[in-house]
This record gives structure tokens, sequence and C-alpha cells, in this order.
């Protein structure tokens, strides 16, 4: 056997020397690379799950804020509908009412200046009737003022006149 | 004249250890990757650059050939530096054993003979051997801590039966099978290509050898890729309870 190792070149020191190589290189590349380089890839896994993770739940929350909103603006559509329907019909009443309001003043008005303008017929026909009075009052003055013969005259006269014109 | 030598030649003695010409490669292979590795760590980030991107990228693969035969993630990462490492080494010594210099620059060795400075580790079978005894023994480790000491025993000697009895000791003398077939098929690939490289080139010493020294790269890689990936086999086989493999 021992023959056999010498004539392959087998010889412990040297197995050992080669075993040794194998076990330095296989503690570097393990302190060096596969340790640091798994964790890297765990970490950036993780990290890569999480961010799709997020990603999800943010298009969650998305779709139930877009739905959150939907119904929001549904509600605002009918609240805005509700208070122009209202508006219209306080308008309607408001609108009746000054309507009824300015009747009521119109016809207020109009008596008010039916009023007035009766004080002032009466007024006047008190001014026309104290000027009639006054006008027959300086007519009598005249009349007993003139001769009875020439009144005669005179109506005999514009009689005549009178009665040529018809004729 | 052309020189032929099934072992590695010494080169110097370090203390009572001889150094020789393979394993004087396999150390340039050591540095040069624990010089690759710690660069690389210093320059790891979580947004990679271009070297991390191709790390991550074999890497990355790997453990994705290692979850086909292991079935699992976790178990393929934590398997992953044994398989790697003896992937990596292998395919670095390999490729390294085929630089120029390699095998024809000279030095006077112990002997006071004129032999090569540098050789390919996988040339020499003390290099294949340590290899194949490493993995073989971490093979049975692993097995022992994934289904306990008397379950892998019970692979071994296996007193149910007369039949049982037989294949138990067939999967003992299997493994000792395993320590030779693994260190002899990678031995004799690469040192088959040395000694057809080293004929080509005593030959032919122009473009002949081209075509052959692309074959040795191929070879450098399949045979680096073989031993890694029976080394999963193995790990993966060793690693389930004696019962789960039927």
């Amino acid at each position: 056997m021992q023959q056999l190792f010498d004539q392959l070149g087998i010889d412990w020191h040297l197995l050992l020397s080669q075993a040794v190589n194998f076990f330095i290189l296989l503690v570097v590349l393990r302190v060096f690379i596969y340790k640091p380089l798994l964790k890297l890839l765990h970490d950036r896994r993780a990290r890569i799950e999480e961010g799709l993770m997020k990603a999800d739940e943010a298009d969650k929350r998305l779709a139930e804020v877009d739905i959150i909103g939907k119904g929001k603006i549904k509600d605002a559509e009918s609240q805005a509908l509700n208070i122009l329907k209202k508006t219209e019909v306080d308008a309607r009443k408001l609108e009746a009412e000054m309507f009824a309001e300015a009747k009521r003043k119109g016809a207020e008005e109009f008596k008010n200046l039916e009023a007035i303008l009766h004080a002032r017929e009466q007024a006047a026909h008190l001014a026309i009737e104290k000027e009639a009075a006054l006008l027959i009052k300086r007519a009598i003055v005249r009349t007993v003022e003139l001769s009875p013969e020439k009144i005669d005259d005179a109506l005999i006269e514009k009689s005549v006149k009178e009665m040529k014109h018809i004729v | 004249m052309l020189q032929i030598s099934l072992r590695a030649e010494q080169i110097f003695h370090i203390g009572s250890f001889p150094v020789t010409n393979a394993v004087l490669l396999s150390g340039v292979a050591l540095v040069l990757l624990a010089v690759l590795a710690i660069t690389l760590r210093s320059k790891l980030a979580f947004v990679p650059n271009a070297g991390q991107n191709i790390m991550e990228l074999v890497v990355g693969g790997a453990l994705t050939l290692m979850d086909s035969v292991l079935g699992n993630r976790k178990s393929s990462e934590k398997y992953l530096p044994l398989v790697f490492t003896v992937f990596l080494f292998v395919l670095c010594s390999n490729w390294l054993g085929l630089l120029p210099g390699v095998g024809s620059i000279v030095v006077k060795g112990v002997g006071g003979e004129v032999v090569p400075l540098l050789r390919s580790p996988a040339s020499d079978l003390n290099f294949t051997l340590a290899l194949a005894l490493i993995v073989v023994t971490f093979v049975n480790i692993f097995g022992i801590a994934a289904v306990g000491l008397k379950s892998r025993l019970s692979v071994f000697f296996n007193f149910k039966g007369p039949i049982d009895f037989f294949v138990g000791i067939l999967e003992l003398i299997s493994e000792f099978a395993k320590i030779i077939s693994f260190s002899f098929r990678l031995f004799g690939n690469v040192f088959a290509g040395e000694v057809l490289l080293a004929i080509m080139a005593f030959l032919v010493p122009y473009l002949v050898p081209l075509p052959f020294m692309f074959l040795e790269i191929f070879v450098g890689f399949i045979q680096a890729f073989i031993f890694g990936m029976l080394t999963l086999v193995f790990v993966a086989m060793a690693v389930v309870t004696h019962g789960d493999e039927h």
C-alpha cells in the first residue's frame, strides 16, 4: 500500500497542506462573501416584499378613499339639489309675499293718493266756492251800483242778439 | 526534453513539510480568491455595482440549482459554503493551471533537478484526495447533524435483516468508493489534459495547441461543476433520514 501511495505521490504532509488551503479558503469565503451576501439578499428581499405589501395596502386605501370620495360627492350633489329646491321654494314664497306686500302697499298708496286728491278737490271746491261767492258779491255790488234801466236795456239787447244768432 | 511526472515536484521545504509546485499553485489560487473575496466584501452595498451584480447572479444561480436538489432555500443556504467553495477552488485551480508560465517556468527542485515552478493542483492526487476526504467527511457530519448519529450509522450498519445488512455494507464500501472516484476522476481529467497540452506544445508549438487549450478550459469548468454537483447530491442524500430515501 505504501508503495502504491509512493508511486502515486500521495504524502500526508501534502494532503494536510491542501486540506489546510481549502479550510482557509472556506473560512475566508464564508466570512467575507457568503454570510454578508446572503444577509444582504435577505434584507433586500424583505425590503422588496415590504414595499410590495405597502403598495398593495396603498392601492387598497386609494380604492377605499375613492369609494368614500364618490359617496361624499354623491351626498354633496344630493345636498346641493335639496338646497336648490328649498331655495327655489323659498324664493317663490318670498316672491309671493313680496308681491302681496307690494300689492298691499300699492293699494295703501292708492288710497292715500285718493285721499290727498279728494282733499285737494275739496280744497279746490272750497276755493272755487270762495271765489264764486266773492265774484257774486262783487257782481251784486256792481249790479247794485248800476241803474235798472241800463240793466234792462243791456239784457234786452243781449237777448235780441242771442235770438238773431239762433235764427 | 519533455518530462511527464505523476508526482508533484518538490520545490522547497517548510520545516518537515514539503512544498510542491502543485501546493504552490493551490496557494496562489487561495490568495487570489481570498483577495477577490475581501475586495468584493468591502464594496458590498444595498444597491449593487457591476461586480456585486455578477457575484449575486452567480451565487443566486448556484442557490437556485441547489434548491432543485435540496428542495428548499434554507438548506441551500446552509450547504452553500461547502459546495460553492469546492466548485470555486477546483475551477480556479484548473484555470490557473492553464495560464502561460505554469509548467514552463522552471526552477531547481529539492533534489537538484530542474522542475516546473507551478503545476495545476488537480494534476496532483494529494489535492484531489484531500478535497474528496474533506467532502466525504463533511457529508457525514452534515448527515449526523441532520438525522442524528444513530440514524446515520444505521445506513451503514443495519441489522434488520440479511438484505439490509448487505445493503449497509455496500453503502459503507460506497463511501470509500466515493473518495476514490472523486479524487481519481478529477485527477485523471486534469492530468490527462496537462499531458495532452504538453505533448501538443512539444510536437507543434504554434496554433495547434490552441483548440486543446479551449477544450481544457471547458474540461476545467466541467470537472469543477461535477465535483460541486456530486458534493451537493451526496449532501442531499445524507441529510434525509434512511426511510425518506425510498
